[in-house]
């Protein structure tokens, strides 16, 4: 029987970020995105959803989580957990998007 | 109520709504207003020379809206440029000036909620918000 090893980074490969490639709050935050990544384990799959229309389909399929949360909208760019269907959206803090991500662990 | 589009008789304005004025904002004549098809009215307005308006055209016509109005177009060029950017690639690829800070949702109705400028003004990142601004940023309330 294969045992396959135990790897936090699956723990948290449920997250998605969807983003818009010319959103300004996408491109402010993907740094952040990406510096949080290099600092712990959390890891988003990264989905642009103007420029491909199966991303767009795959977010608009979570529809009835994000729009609660997201002032009733599909905006972006929007952090969801895919599993307990928790989201966030916008352009938030550092220490914010790190508090989100990590408690989705 | 189900919008319709309305031709005015006299001087051809269209109008888009579920009742059409009752004076012509262009003649100014009263009961002008007949009710067309939507086809109609797209060949109406998407016929004839000079149609097709440019990102220069755009932006012009957005500082023109906001003239007057407690809202201006976000001083910060690069933004609105990268944001300009977004609203044409969201024309060609998908039709309409849809918001680049928002997805469509694929519902004809629903989906002009965010074709840009939106009625933002109601939003909560600018109704009561001190340096309120729209959705992606591109109108920021005046200072």
């Amino acid at each position: 029987m294969l045992v396959r090893p135990f790897h936090q980074e699956e723990i948290v490969s449920h997250l998605i970020m969807f983003h818009g490639r010319e959103c300004p709050h996408c491109k402010k935050m993907m740094p952040l995105v990406e510096k949080l990544e290099q600092e712990s384990s959390v890891r988003f799959d990264k989905r642009e959803v103007w420029h491909d229309e199966k991303n767009a389909d795959l977010m608009r399929s979570y529809r009835q989580d994000i729009v609660p949360k997201c002032g009733n909208q599909l905006r972006v760019p929007t952090f969801l957990n895919t599993e307990t269907k928790d989201a966030m959206c916008g352009e938030v803090e550092y220490e914010k998007l790190k508090d989100w991500a990590l408690r989705q662990a | 109520m189900k919008k319709r589009c309305w031709r005015c008789f006299i001087c051809n304005d269209i109008h888009y709504g579920v009742t059409p004025p009752e004076v012509c904002p262009t003649c100014k004549v009263l009961h002008a207003y007949v009710e067309i098809s939507a086809e109609e009215a797209r060949k109406i307005l998407g016929g004839g020379p000079d149609t097709s308006m440019s990102r220069e055209d755009f932006r012009a016509a957005i500082e023109r809206f906001t003239a007057g109005n407690e809202f201006e177009v976000n001083p910060d060029q690069a933004k609105v440029d990268l944001l300009l950017g977004g609203v044409f690639a969201n024309e060609k690829n998908h039709g309409l000036k849809y918001c680049p800070c928002r997805l469509r949702t694929k519902n004809w109705e629903e989906d002009l909620r965010i074709v840009c400028p939106c009625n933002f003004t109601i939003h909560e990142t600018y109704k009561g918000v001190k340096d309120g601004e729209c959705w992606c940023g591109l109108f920021i309330r005046r200072k």
